[in-house]
């Protein structure tokens, strides 16, 4: 997967048009094989973009910075980066004809031991749902059907006693820098709830419980609305399993309500904030 | 100053360290999640004193925790009670092992500024009674450049004990303080056996040569300091901080920083107030309680991480306040290097 030459001529071309004022996208590092995110402003740092299977970040997650806000916008997304974009574009958060959008024919990202990422493993999504632009063949990706995330599924035959001290642990090895929060695309509220100096529940102070209600309330906050681009795990310091709570609320999202997939079409609004006369109602008395 | 030399082996240097576990409180990398953060141990099994760099948190929560309790407190329309807080749980006499030149040197910066105009006696007492064994690396990872700053790496002194692994699985220990010193003369050496100080500084030296070799990144701390401090206004930092996502996790892992904020913990009329980390790449960091805002944009937040380490504390305390350990560059998301930050904005480069 390499699109270098064709991202370098969309943008170059957006500059000379007068299309766009910023260019979102990926540059190398200058010493190995990894990349950084890059915001290009002009034509003349156009050559420095690039597009492989190295380009992991979710580049959506600069539509909330001062870089890009009220600006016309150029972008790369892969599947699951469009996904949150539809989101932000649901949720008003960024203006659709603000952006020119560089989709991809995602065949899969690597981490940094070169071994395909698990969300790209099994994900069902790879092409860019929303774009103006689509690089690669469509229609090429395996066609994969939902599955159990394979930690989720590993996790739960184990017994309750067990699968609580391993998330105890989790817990306790938060070190509370909320690294997740600010690196997720969808995070975008100006104060978070959980940023209180003074409550019981989420106050700045590291402790397992902070912690644990802290990274609840986040998870739920995402739940209906993660996209799995694992942003957050990426961010974690303490290598947490984060992608566990994700996941384990997409699955019972999936399995509750009609197959919900955030983000998958266009003006589709996360699960909890709709209603379908289909939604199963077997708890009620 | 009394120098203690001693010889071992690999099996003496882990019934050296059995031995200082079973003698003493002892904190050592303990892996979890794939991440070695240290802990409290007691069996050599649990642990890993020579974990890789890459992969290991720093010493400083052992210093300077991540959330410490400061006080309690009982506040009614009668008035409001304060209690001290339960013994602190780091005071204690006790041993690091495994900890890494730029972390223990770390320390030696940050002492600065706790014996600065407000003593912190916490710090202080859990410094002074810390023993810091600590392994020089024999390769330097991607990320460090612990060598282009302004200490010494190879004649260290912010540790106690020296461990070096030198030729034909030899391995050599050191004391550095007078506190390593008299360490070393109790019973957890009669594994290893003493040597004078001469006879091992070939191959101390040849093994610090090869170490010294393997560095990537290379700058001059000196003209970094000096061009730093003139541009101030300078757009370049609004270029080299386009990227971050301001998930301030550089300022968690990283050695040297010592921001902090007060919380409190309260139910009913009881509460807990805690002193944990911050980040002056936060947002609301600089939010004062009128609502104004001194650094309300990314690229000055940023600007005040790289002065404060290369310009405003070497002004103040004649220290670089990075070590370079590489940590942040490690655990940044989007791969941002404090040192190509520093280089581009100063040298250009």
């Amino acid at each position: 997967m390499n699109y270098t030459n064709q991202i370098q001529e969309i943008a170059a071309k957006l500059f000379a048009e007068g299309k766009i004022d910023v260019f979102v996208g990926y540059r190398m590092n200058g010493f190995d094989d990894n990349q950084v995110p890059v915001l290009i402003t002009g034509p003349q740092d156009v050559s420095k973009l690039v597009f492989t299977d190295k380009s992991v970040f979710n580049l959506v997650n600069y539509l909330k910075t001062d870089h890009t806000r009220k600006k016309r916008v150029g972008l790369v997304v892969k599947g699951c980066d469009s996904r949150a974009l539809n989101l932000m574009l649901t949720e008003k958060q960024v203006k659709r004809e603000n952006l020119y959008v560089v989709g991809i024919c995602c065949e899969g990202v690597v981490d940094d031991a070169g071994q395909k990422m698990q969300n790209c493993l099994e994900c069902i999504v790879p092409e860019a749902v929303v774009y103006d632009e689509l690089l690669g063949t469509a229609g090429k990706a395996e066609t994969r059907a939902y599955k159990v995330n394979v930690d989720i599924a590993a996790l739960a035959e184990k017994p309750l006693t067990e699968r609580a001290a391993y998330f105890e642990e989790v817990f306790e090895n938060c070190i509370r820098c909320n690294a997740c929060r600010h690196s997720c695309p969808l995070c975008y509220c100006a104060k978070c709830c959980i940023d209180q100096e003074t409550a019981a529940l989420y106050n700045g102070a590291n402790t397992t419980s902070a912690a644990f209600h802290a990274l609840m309330t986040w998870s739920l906050h995402l739940a209906g609305r993660c996209v799995d681009c694992r942003n957050c795990e990426k961010a974690c310091p303490s290598h947490l399993p984060l992608h566990l709570l994700h996941k384990q609320n997409e699955s019972v999202i999936y399995e509750n309500f009609q197959e919900h997939l955030a983000g998958v079409i266009p003006d589709d609004r996360g699960a909890f904030y709709k209603y379908s006369l289909k939604d199963p109602d077997d708890f009620i008395m | 100053m009394n120098v203690e030399t001693f010889v071992t082996d690999k099996a003496g240097l882990n019934k050296f360290y059995e031995a200082i576990m079973a003698g003493h409180e002892t904190y050592a990398p303990v892996e979890k999640f794939g991440k070695f953060d240290f802990n409290r141990v007691s069996r050599i099994g649990e642990c890993n004193p020579e974990s890789p760099i890459s992969k290991t948190q720093s010493i400083k929560p052992l210093f300077f925790p991540r959330s410490a309790k400061v006080m309690k407190y009982v506040a009614t329309s009668a008035g409001t009670e304060v209690s001290e807080v339960d013994e602190d749980p780091l005071a204690g006499k006790r041993v690091i092992l495994g900890a890494k030149h730029c972390d223990a040197r770390a320390l030696q910066v940050l002492d600065k500024v706790y014996n600065w105009d407000y003593i912190d006696t916490d710090y202080q007492k859990r410094r002074e009674n810390t023993i810091i064994i600590s392994t020089r690396c024999d390769k330097a990872d991607t990320h460090c450049f612990c060598t282009s700053l302004d200490y010494d790496v190879e004649n260290l002194d912010a540790l106690d004990v020296l461990v070096v692994n030198g030729a034909d699985g030899k391995i050599y220990l050191q004391s550095r303080t007078e506190k390593g010193a008299e360490f070393l003369q109790t019973d957890v050496t009669r594994h290893a056996s003493r040597v004078t100080k001469e006879i091992a500084a070939p191959d101390l030296k040849k093994q610090y040569d090869s170490f010294s070799g393997t560095f990537r990144l290379k700058m001059d701390y000196k003209e970094v300091n000096a061009k730093l401090s003139r541009i101030f206004d300078t757009p370049e930092f609004e270029n080299v901080s386009g990227n971050c996502v301001s998930c301030n996790t550089c300022a968690f892992v990283c050695p040297t920083c010592h921001c902090f904020k007060i919380s409190d913990e309260k139910v009913k009329d009881t509460g807990v107030r805690y002193k944990s980390y911050d980040s002056c790449n936060n947002g609301y960091f600089t939010l004062m309680a009128g609502g104004h805002n001194p650094r309300p944009v990314k690229y000055r937040r940023w600007r005040q991480r790289a002065m404060h380490k290369f310009v405003y504390y070497k002004e103040r305390f004649g220290e670089n306040l990075c070590v370079g350990c590489g940590k942040c560059t490690i655990a940044c998301p989007v791969n941002i290097s404090i040192f190509e930050v520093v280089n581009q904005v100063a040298i250009g480069q």
